[in-house]
């Protein structure tokens, strides 16, 4: 045995040793390398990235950084195909070759990208909507938990409104005006994923966005299309030069509160307090001088990291990425913090079936300020922040804010998770059927808790600022929502005629329900203990008021289930004639069965003049093309419930001695079970130029957006006993927004030297085309309460959505003889303003009150330049609007004394001081709404401002690196504006109370440095 | 690849056939209309529903007590700035029809109308005991007739709705026949409700056949049928239910009297700033230190020296500062002037507060506990008094005058002697006035200057117009809604 043992091993040793010698001579035959270079036509540059496909196969491979790739064939190879993005695609013969050096032409149409369409790709020459792009470099230029954030300046027909400074904030996004009283924020796709926000995506993992303005476009949507669709697609799996890439970024950055308010001082607020009351302070020298701002306010840091690996194998396409973001307020007391994991892949199971997934999961961390930035503003500054004994000083009728930071205790935390797997298949070659199923599931978990405290008087006595009872406040709250998409597309080129159509059935549900509870008394104050036990809710024996503390139900807007099928065709001729036709038929829950189904079509037409013939004598045009569209779409975000008629049983009668509660029910306000969508028809007209081979190129458009059925809560007769306040929804009202939207950039690059500028700008028209009906509901909308529950803006006929509302002035009373010879109110005085009697019947009343100013801007722009030189790069980006107004809502409500803006120092003091700023006064008539109290809210912002540089290629390649770039950047550096307040950008609650500072978390200015990685 | 086409196809002819289950989603923890009320637990809960709208604020005349400062006997209140343009209006006849309050009222009285429809409407359909299903509709026949009767009094004839479903466009009917539609629900009510006392303690406050019988004669009064009022006021008082005066005046509205013998009909509230208090006592509570309410509804310098010298009515009317009410010194409010003067140095306001809405306590919460007396039994005695007069029949008027007039008297036999005159103009001033000292800031001296055709004398000099103000406007509101259906009221 020991004997043969070796000599067996030895014989397979060479038995192997021979097969592989064999394998490796066999495949030294069948299988050869190519090699080469692809370089442009052009400027005869190498091209990096260039995809270098073997026809009929998935194998493939990109060029390097020198323009230089390597591919592997395999017996039966016989065609290479080269492609990349604004080139024309080659096919190449191998016949035999071992090296193949590519020249690629830029694409005669430079604007020949593929375009991201609902449930489809189209190539841009073959659009007949209006859509636009923002690149993923621009995306991740903003620092921001939010993208969406990104598209502000940077995409026509879009305004994105920051409402609050507050860290993990939601944005206001508004496509094309304000289309309904309602939700009228757009939709977002996420790979395919239809969705309300994107709050969860790190800007890192986003490959591309688009906008969906018209209706060609966003007629596939439906009925959740007419605000605007934005399109993303997550970063898929992608490798360079058949290595997998590594990208790692990271960006530090510190806030700073962009502007203060400018304020009185204590000895101004002194000085004017003794002109209210005189006497007030004996010394105005002597007072305090406390600048609440900036006891508040502080510099906070931000930072966004994000690792990301991405590769492609014959078999998968890879994409995972990591990104954690993490946000501290410039209010105390409030940070957020994202981590987002990206898995998105796709794996090739035979030649004509791919599978995949698109997954990512995010959970967050938020915690919340208290509102202080209302007491900031109000709090006299004569007041000490804190007694000589450290404790918190009394802020008469605000509360000390430093007080209210210190026993806060608010937070978020939840996770949201996003995710669809899919399968597609070739059917014959034109035909691709597409299954995908996705769930977005998110949950989310609040605690607030307030300890007993309180701010005590100098002489002992408890102040107003008296928490006599700790309160806990815990919430949850889970959404699950499933959506299934089923799709066939067919494309298809005969010749001149191409045809790229798509046809689905979709179904979804979408279930959501909170809880919460609050309770009081609780018996320690640690974060042990924030947990309600049933003695903390019923507290009888101490009088504590604890009824309806417990909430349960659903999320109406988020209760419901769909099924829609949708078609879409796009035919071309010869390049020259496009059409497009859409439909989308609907079906929702949250409807009444016999109007639960609706039909959305959308027509368009396109026409590449470029391509004509006898354009050819115009070589200097590349790209001229004519588009227009029609087409119905719309808007289901709506509370459904309101359609039934419902019973309330949050009621009581009490009988008995002593008193004993009964529960009681009835019949509370009437449904309307009548509603139907929101519908808007929309045209649009768009024309796009690329001149000089596209180095300078434009795209206008023209749009008019009616939407009609829009659901509003009108008043109803008292009656029918609905009860006072109670409204009813009604499809009762039409508005129409219209614009013109312009788009033109300038780019070239010479030799090291690349640079571009755009500038895109909106036009916005808004007006409200009806409102109520013929027979027994109201036609006006009041809305946009300030803190005193007075409202400001009315909605009516002829006028923009929330048109503010209030009285006219026209100077100040200066003597008695004035102020005899105006009708006036008995209140008004001599320096007091003076309100016109805008109906002439001689009497100042609540009839005089008219339209004093919309908060819509008439006109959007954003200017935008970048300029790379050798290893450096440069960006700016200013943003801005006009023609819009700010209702200075938190200088109105003055029930008391409270501190005054620094325009006071301008104050009336006799006759002919001044015309304009009234006599002081702690309140009361001049605090009337009126147009004194409005604001021109146009504003010029540089919004990003970066600095780049890249270490040289070679340096890099010796630490096996692809790419070291670092940066310094500035966002919202600073703002040119008249408006008093800390940003213009203010948007409201609902639509109908945009623009009125309520006091808002104020916007910070940063100042970050960042790195980024590749290799 | 064929398979997979098919079973695509497959799958969503499946889904299409099953569509209309996968849309029908019902509304979830809500209760609809349909369904509510089919039971004998439903119809109880329906009854009470009823009840819950007039312990609502809005019920309350709007939420101000504007009867009040529309009044001799009161002014709005408060500090001078506040609500200065809501309700101060109301104090000088200067309101408009879109004051503050007018809609919530309107409002909230058909809010009620629609609760007791619910109960008369769907009621009678459910199998259940039929005595009990039978006091249910009387009781809401009887709230539906004491909301019809502030409509009509406040407005003159109103839209007539008896159904849970009525159009969206109704015409004002006649005041004539809106009072015919109170009469006949109280009548329901009288024939049909049971005694105070056949309730269990526990149901107090529950309308009764004393209560149905005393509102009643009200509305007889403000009809001037005087043989009917008579006939039912002198059924509560010498019927067999036994009602009387609580010995001690201040008892009548304090929390002493609840549900005592002198209550013929009120409205129970928790002591709790929530849905089972009421606000009622909080918005006319005293201001400042302690620390009740808001102070609307001022005691007027008319009322304090109206009253008789010595009348011990008075002091229990008026919170004055300084005065020590339960173990509590009254301070009053920073913001508002003790003493308002006019320039003759003449008071023509001062500090002080309506002490009827009282309740001892140690917190704002406990205003809210206030059961605010709907009908008192001296009311009662007042208004067959008045009948009586009407009816020439002078000395049986001197029984139940003097009768609230002892228990006013105090056992002080120096004040208040009995009335004797039997000259009807003179006793019928005195019977009016004798209202006025016993039912101050309780809200019915606007309205009992109206109907006695004494408004514009009494309240003229405070901007009253004969000819408008003894009805308020239809709320603008109500009249753009409706569209040219509704008439405004006269001069308005």
């Amino acid at each position: 045995m020991n004997r043969k043992l070796p000599n067996l091993l030895s014989f397979m040793r060479i038995i192997m040793i021979t097969t592989v010698a064999l394998l490796l001579s066999a495949g030294s035959f069948a299988q050869t390398q190519v090699r080469g270079v692809v370089t442009t036509a052009e400027t005869g540059e190498t091209l990096p990235g260039v995809n270098v496909v073997i026809k009929n196969s998935t194998r493939g491979t990109t060029s390097d950084l020198d323009g230089k790739y390597v591919i592997d064939l395999q017996a039966g190879d016989r065609f290479l195909i080269f492609s990349y993005t604004g080139f024309d695609t080659q096919e190449v013969e191998i016949s035999g070759r071992q090296t193949i050096n590519i020249v690629l032409k830029e694409s005669k149409m430079m604007l020949d990208e593929i375009v991201v369409i609902g449930y489809g790709t189209v190539r841009k020459s073959d659009l007949t909507g209006s859509v636009s792009s923002i690149k993923s470099e621009d995306i991740r230029k903003i620092t921001s938990n939010n993208a969406t954030q990104a598209l502000q300046g940077k995409v026509t027909g879009v305004q994105v409104t920051t409402t609050s400074g507050a860290p993990g904030a939601g944005l206001s996004v508004r496509v094309r005006g304000v289309g309904t009283f309602n939700n009228s924020a757009p939709i977002y796709v996420v790979d395919g994923f239809i969705l309300d926000d994107i709050s969860f995506l790190s800007s890192g993992d986003i490959a591309s966005m688009e906008v969906l303005k018209d209706a060609s476009a966003t007629a596939i949507y439906g009925s959740r299309g007419a605000n605007g669709v934005i399109l993303i697609s997550t970063n898929r799996g992608a490798s360079k030069a058949g290595k997998p890439v590594v990208t790692l970024s990271s960006e530090y950055g510190m806030q700073q509160l962009a502007k203060k308010i400018d304020l009185l001082s204590g000895k101004e607020f002194a000085t004017i307090s003794n002109e209210i009351r005189p006497g007030s302070f004996n010394n105005v020298d002597a007072v305090p001088n406390t600048d609440w701002q900036d006891l508040v306010f502080r510099a906070a840091p931000m930072q966004n990291h994000q690792l990301s690996i991405s590769g492609s194998t014959p078999a998968t396409d890879y994409y995972v990425g990591i990104g954690l973001f993490q946000q501290d307020g410039i209010i105390p007391k409030s940070n957020y913090q994202r981590l987002s994991l990206k898995l998105n892949n796709t794996y090739r199971l035979f030649n004509n079936v791919t599978f995949g997934n698109n997954i990512t999961v995010a959970p967050y961390q938020q915690r919340n300020a208290p509102g202080v930035t209302y007491s900031v503003y109000r709090a006299q500054p004569l007041l000490e922040p804190y007694y000589a004994d450290g404790s918190f000083g009394v802020v008469y009728n605000v509360g000390n804010p430093l007080a209210d930071l210190e026993y806060s205790n608010s937070f978020n935390n939840g996770l949201r998770g996003v995710g669809n797997v899919f399968a597609e298949a070739k059917i014959r070659k034109d035909f691709t059927l597409k299954s995908s199923f996705g769930i977005d599931a998110a949950y989310n978990k609040s605690t607030s808790f307030t300890p007993a405290y309180t701010v005590y008087n100098p002489d002992g006595t408890a102040s107003q600022q008296d928490n006599q009872f700790s309160n806990l406040n815990k919430g949850n709250s889970e959404n699950l929502n499933w959506l299934w998409e089923n799709t066939l597309s067919y494309i298809k080129t005969y010749g001149k005629h191409s045809i790229n159509s798509v046809a689905g059935f979709t179904m979804q549900k979408s279930r959501s329900e909170f809880f919460n509870l609050s309770g009081r008394n609780i018996i320690r104050d640690d974060s042990d203990f924030w947990y309600i036990l049933p003695a903390y809710i019923m507290d009888e024996a101490n009088n504590i008021n604890t009824w309806q503390s417990i909430g349960n139900g659903v999320d109406a807007g988020l209760y419901y289930s769909m099924m829609s099928v949708l078609a879409r065709a796009n035919y071309s001729y010869d390049s020259r004639y496009i059409f497009t036709v859409t439909f989308r038929r609907d079906g929702s829950s949250k409807f009444a069965p016999e109007n639960r189904f609706s039909n959305f079509p959308s027509f368009a037409a396109g026409w590449n003049i470029a391509n004509e013939a006898f354009m050819k004598e115009f070589p200097i045009l590349t790209v001229l093309k004519l588009r227009a569209s029609w087409g119905m779409i719309g808007n289901e975000k709506i509370l459904y419930l309101n359609q039934y008629s419902t019973v309330n049983s949050a009621l009581y009668a009490v009988f008995s001695n002593p008193d004993a509660s009964y529960p009681a029910a009835t019949y509370s306000k009437s449904g309307n079970p009548n509603l139907i969508w929101e519908s808007t028809t929309q045209t649009d007209i768009g024309l796009e130029v690329g001149v000089l081979n596209n180095r300078l190129t434009g795209e206008f458009d023209y749009y008019r957006r009616v939407t009609n059925d829009i659901l509003i809560d009108l008043a109803t007769p008292g009656h029918l006993g609905n009860g006072q306040g109670q409204r009813v929804t009604y499809n009762a009202a039409s508005v129409l927004n219209s614009g013109i939207e312009l788009n033109i950039r300038w780019r070239e690059t010479k030799r090291d030297f690349t640079y571009s500028v755009g500038v895109l700008g909106s036009t916005i028209y808004n007006e409200v085309l009806a409102i109520g009906g013929n027979s027994g509901i109201d036609s006006v909308l009041m809305g946009g309460y300030l803190g005193n529950g007075q409202p400001v803006t009315l909605s009516r006929v002829g006028l923009p959505i929330g048109a503010f509302y209030g009285y006219v002035t026209d100077g100040i009373f200066q003597n008695q003889a004035e102020l005899d010879a105006y009708p006036h109110q008995s209140l008004a005085g001599i320096g007091d303003l003076r309100f016109v009697d805008v109906n002439d019947d001689g009497k100042i009343n609540g009839l005089d009150r008219t339209y004093i100013g919309s908060s819509i801007p008439k006109f959007i722009f954003g200017i935008n330049f970048e300029l790379a030189y050798k290893a450096f790069d440069f960006s700016l980006d200013l943003q801005g609007q006009t023609g819009n107004k700010i209702f200075n809502g938190k200088d109105v409500v003055r029930p008391d004394p409270y501190n005054f803006e620094g325009y006071l120092r301008d104050r009336w003091t006799g006759e002919g001081t001044s015309n304009t700023v009234p006599r002081p006064s702690f309140g009361g008539y001049n605090y009337t709404p009126s147009d004194y109290f409005i604001q021109d809210g146009s504003f010029l912002r540089l919004r990003n401002l970066m600095f780049g540089y890249s270490l040289p290629d070679k340096l890099v390649e010796k630490i096996k690196l692809q790419n070291v770039r670092f940066y310094v950047k500035g966002t919202n550096l600073y703002t040119l504006t008249k408006y008093t307040g800390y940003t213009p950008e203010i948007g409201g609650y609902d639509v109908l109370s945009n623009g009125i500072d309520n006091g808002v978390y104020p916007l910070s200015a940063v100042y970050s440095v960042g790195l980024n990685i590749n290799f | 690849m064929k398979t997979f086409k098919y079973i695509s196809i497959l799958v969503m002819v499946l889904s299409i056939s099953s569509c209309k289950d996968f849309l029908d989603i019902k509304p979830q923890g809500e209760l609809t209309q349909e369904a509510f009320p089919t039971s004998a637990a439903d119809a109880q809960l329906a009854t009470n529903a009823v009840y819950a709208t007039i312990r609502g604020w809005h019920y309350h005349s709007g939420g101000f007590p504007i009867l009040d400062i529309m009044s001799d006997d009161a002014h709005k209140g408060s500090n001078p700035n506040d609500a200065l343009n809501t309700v101060g209006p109301y104090d000088n006849f200067t309101h408009t029809s879109t004051q503050d309050g007018l809609d919530r009222w309107w409002s909230t009285l058909y809010e009620g109308i629609k609760r007791a429809n619910v109960v008369t409407e769907k009621v009678p359909l459910i199998a259940m005991d039929t005595n009990i299903r039978s006091r249910y509709i009387a009781e809401a026949r009887f709230l539906r007739g004491l909301f019809y009767f502030d409509l009509v009094r406040a407005w003159g004839g109103v839209p007539l709705v008896l159904t849970t479903t009525p159009p969206l466009k109704v015409p004002r009917s006649t005041a004539a026949e809106i009072y015919a539609q109170v009469e006949t629900d109280l009548l329901y009510a009288v024939a049909r409700l049971p005694e105070r006392s056949t309730y269990s303690s526990m149901e107090l406050g529950r309308a009764s056949k004393g209560a149905a019988k005393a509102l009643l004669a009200k509305v007889y009064l403000f009809k001037n049928d005087f043989v009917n009022a008579e006939k039912y006021a002198l059924e509560v008082i010498n019927g067999t239910e036994y009602y009387d005066l609580e010995p001690e005046f201040s008892h009548a509205n304090s929390r002493e009297g609840e549900h005592g013998v002198e209550s013929v009909f009120e409205i129970g509230a928790f002591e709790l700033e929530s849905a089972l208090g009421n606000q009622y006592a909080n918005t006319q509570g005293v201001r400042g230190t302690p620390n009740r309410g808001w102070g609307f509804n001022r005691p007027s310098e008319n009322l304090r020296f109206a009253f008789d010298a010595a009348d011990p009515r008075m002091d229990a009317t008026i919170i004055d500062l300084g005065e020590v009410l339960d173990g509590i010194t009254i301070q009053g409010d920073g913001t508002t002037p003790d003493f308002v003067y006019d320039n003759n140095g003449n008071i023509i306001e001062r500090e002080c507060y309506n002490q009827k809405v009282w309740i001892p306590g140690t917190n704002t919460a406990s205003q809210f506990g206030h059961n605010r007396r709907l009908i008192r039994f001296s009311d009662v005695l007042l208004m067959a008094a008045e009948a009586l007069n009407e009816n020439n029949k002078p000395a049986d008027a001197h029984i139940y005058l003097n009768k609230v007039r002892e228990r006013a008297r105090n056992g002080n036999p120096a004040i208040l002697p009995d009335i004797t005159t039997t000259n009807k103009d003179a006793l019928r001033d005195i019977i009016l006035n004798e209202r006025r000292y016993e039912l101050a800031l309780e809200g019915h001296r606007f309205w009992d200057l109206v109907r006695t055709n004494k408004a514009a004398a009494v309240l003229g000099p405070l901007g009253f117009v004969s000819g408008k103000h003894e009805l308020l406007p239809i709320p603008q509101n109500e009249m753009d809604i409706s569209q040219g259906t509704l008439t405004q009221n006269p001069n308005w």
